[in-house]
């Protein structure tokens, strides 16, 4: 199997991410979706929420313009400071209001079941 | 066997970086028993290292694995293209740039191209970018893979 130079961002809910996830690792490349509650000028640091998870995203490295309210996709690495505070330091940003979360939702499972399929039927 | 190979066929990721390199001919690859030699992705740009009349080269994350793309934009100093029409040419390059011009980090990407081997790794040698602003289209993407996959491509 070819490989990569780039991490890809693996697809997770913020409701997936806590402590006894295996995502929830240091450095792990993740993709996660939520809204924009909070957001600190000084620091850069963004607080998405997905129903009733939340996450922190370093956003110093993105030229991104961020609106309250706003839906938004985040790619980075997991950043886990003691003793479980999480926060994802993000490379690539991008606003996807009007994006459908409950397809995005049924979708993900799609997809993960169709992954599995493959990787089962590849290894027979 | 061939009945795929002239398709742009929609793969995961996760799915591109499992094809194995076709014997005999660089630009074909083989996906469980059949040859193919078009691909389309769609996904986030996360890198882009641009050489001016050179090469725009980029990387699709699809959220199952990463895709390398090449753009060639030597279109002036390439023999191949040197036996051309001049102003074929131009109209070429000018596509070229256009589309290098809208590739830029964190956009939405479809890309359709050649699947061609480059130092032993599979990439796509780009023919159109496509840069989508409904982000609905990523998991339609997904879901047109998944629906490919199980009623055609592994048939």
């Amino acid at each position: 199997m070819a490989t990569s130079a780039v991490k890809h961002g693996e697809l997770v809910t913020l409701e997936e991410l806590n402590p006894s996830s295996p995502h929830f690792t240091q450095g792990a490349s993740l993709r996660v979706t939520g809204k924009l509650q909070e957001y600190n000028v000084d620091t850069a640091v963004a607080l998405i929420v997905d129903g009733n998870a939340s996450l922190k995203i370093d956003t110093q490295h993105l030229k991104v313009n961020l609106r309250m309210g706003s839906l938004y996709q985040f790619i980075g690495e997991m950043l886990i400071q003691p003793p479980n505070e999480a926060i994802l330091k993000a490379r690539v940003g991008r606003n996807v209001d009007g994006m459908d979360l409950n397809l995005y939702h049924q979708s993900l499972q799609l997809l993960k079941e169709f992954q599995a399929d493959q990787m089962i039927e590849r290894t027979h | 066997m061939d009945s795929l190979r002239n398709t742009h066929v929609k793969l995961l990721a996760f799915d591109f970086l499992n094809l194995r390199p076709y014997a005999g001919d660089q630009n074909s690859c083989f996906r469980k028993g059949k040859r193919l030699s078009r691909a389309e992705t769609l996904g986030i740009v996360v890198t882009r290292e641009f050489k001016s009349n050179k090469f725009l080269k980029f990387t699709i994350d699809d959220g199952t694995g990463c895709i390398t793309c090449i753009l060639w934009l030597n279109h002036f100093n390439s023999p191949y293209f040197s036996r051309r029409n001049p102003s074929d040419v131009r109209q070429i390059a000018q596509v070229a740039t256009n589309f290098a011009s809208d590739v830029q980090l964190g956009v939405l990407a479809r890309v359709r191209g050649r699947l061609t081997n480059y130092r032993g790794a599979i990439q796509i040698t780009v023919s159109d970018v496509v840069v989508e602003r409904d982000p609905n289209m990523q998991i339609l993407h997904w879901l047109d893979c998944i629906a490919l996959a199980r009623k055609c491509y592994d048939k």
